[in-house]
């Protein structure tokens, strides 16, 4: 077995030599560099991109924020305080007619 | 180290002179090392562009220029193994015109050498190609690493980022299983059909 190792050694060791280091054509550089640029170029592109999108959502959220926010904050103005509220939306004459408070104890006590 | 720890600083930095400067030192290196692992030689150069397009663009990633070596050569094995998964995709079977290329390689590079000598290598390569066709790509790649790049344990630790003792165990695995088919080769063989 040790004869069959050193031979396969000597045949890993001639399998190098039968595959020698090749030379690089004379256009490698070239076109390793139009291959750098490209990408290059495309990844600027991209990022050139992105960075749009992200301004143009950002300007979409704003004027959004600028047409929705009057409307709401409209609907939910508040004038006076709560019970100035509740005195408006339920008049005494209104409160007798649910029922609610009797009319004859409001005038007090009958003999 | 092909080129001084300061010249990757600079690449790292972004200068493109000096990153030039470091293809051209690994370049031929490289190829050499890609044409073992992928067996094509009319691939080894877009396969070295890969790596090297590669290595532009994680160049920042790098932590140390001291572990630049195994990290060229950690991206070179994925490329390589990126290559042969395509390959193997496609379902190519191009074992014959292998060999012609080969021949025609050995051409270019030895010039006047007598063809006995490309016969020789043509057998050699074809004769590993074939034991070395038993095991799964990973294991291929990583015995040439071990016994044709001669790359040490360390050195192939830290491209792998793997135990030393890991590798060991798949390492011998591997040879343990090419000794075996060599061995039934041989034993197959008419005892004057040695190699020129």
């Amino acid at each position: 077995m040790d004869k069959l190792d050193q031979e396969l050694n000597s045949l890993f060791a001639a399998y190098r030599d039968a595959i020698p280091d090749p030379e690089a054509s004379a256009n490698f550089m070239p076109r390793l560099w139009g291959k750098i640029e490209a990408k290059r170029s495309f990844v600027y592109r991209l990022r050139k991109m992105s960075h749009l999108a992200v301004a143009t959502a950002l300007a979409a959220c704003l004027l959004g924020g600028f047409l929705v926010a009057p409307l709401t904050s409209r609907d939910n103005q508040i004038a006076g305080t709560y019970v100035d509220i509740l005195a408006e939306a339920h008049a005494d004459d209104a409160l007798a007619a649910t029922g609610g408070v009797r009319i004859d104890l409001l005038d007090g006590p009958q003999k | 180290m092909l080129v001084e720890f300061e010249q990757i600083q600079k690449a790292k930095a972004g200068d493109d002179a000096a990153f030039n400067q470091v293809i051209v030192a690994y370049r031929k290196r490289i190829m050499g090392t890609i044409a073992r692992l992928i067996g094509r030689p009319e691939d080894v150069e877009d396969v070295a562009q890969e790596v090297f397009l590669r290595l532009y663009y994680s160049l920042d990633q790098l932590r140390t220029p001291e572990v630049f070596e195994p990290w060229l050569y950690r991206l070179t094995v994925n490329a390589s193994y990126d290559y042969l998964r395509k390959q193997r995709r496609r379902n190519e079977s191009r074992m014959a015109d292998l060999s012609e290329q080969q021949v025609m390689m050995a051409d270019a590079s030895a010039g006047g050498k007598a063809n006995s000598d490309q016969n020789h290598r043509t057998q050699v390569k074809e004769l590993m190609d074939s034991l070395l066709g038993s095991l799964s790509q990973e294991d291929q790649i990583l015995l040439k690493l071990k016994e044709v790049e001669g790359l040490s344990l360390k050195e192939l630790e830290q491209v792998y980022r793997v135990k030393e003792n890991a590798l060991k165990v798949r390492l011998f695995r591997a040879r343990q299983r090419v000794l075996k088919l060599y061995a039934a080769s041989q034993e197959s063989k008419p005892p004057d059909g040695k190699l020129d």
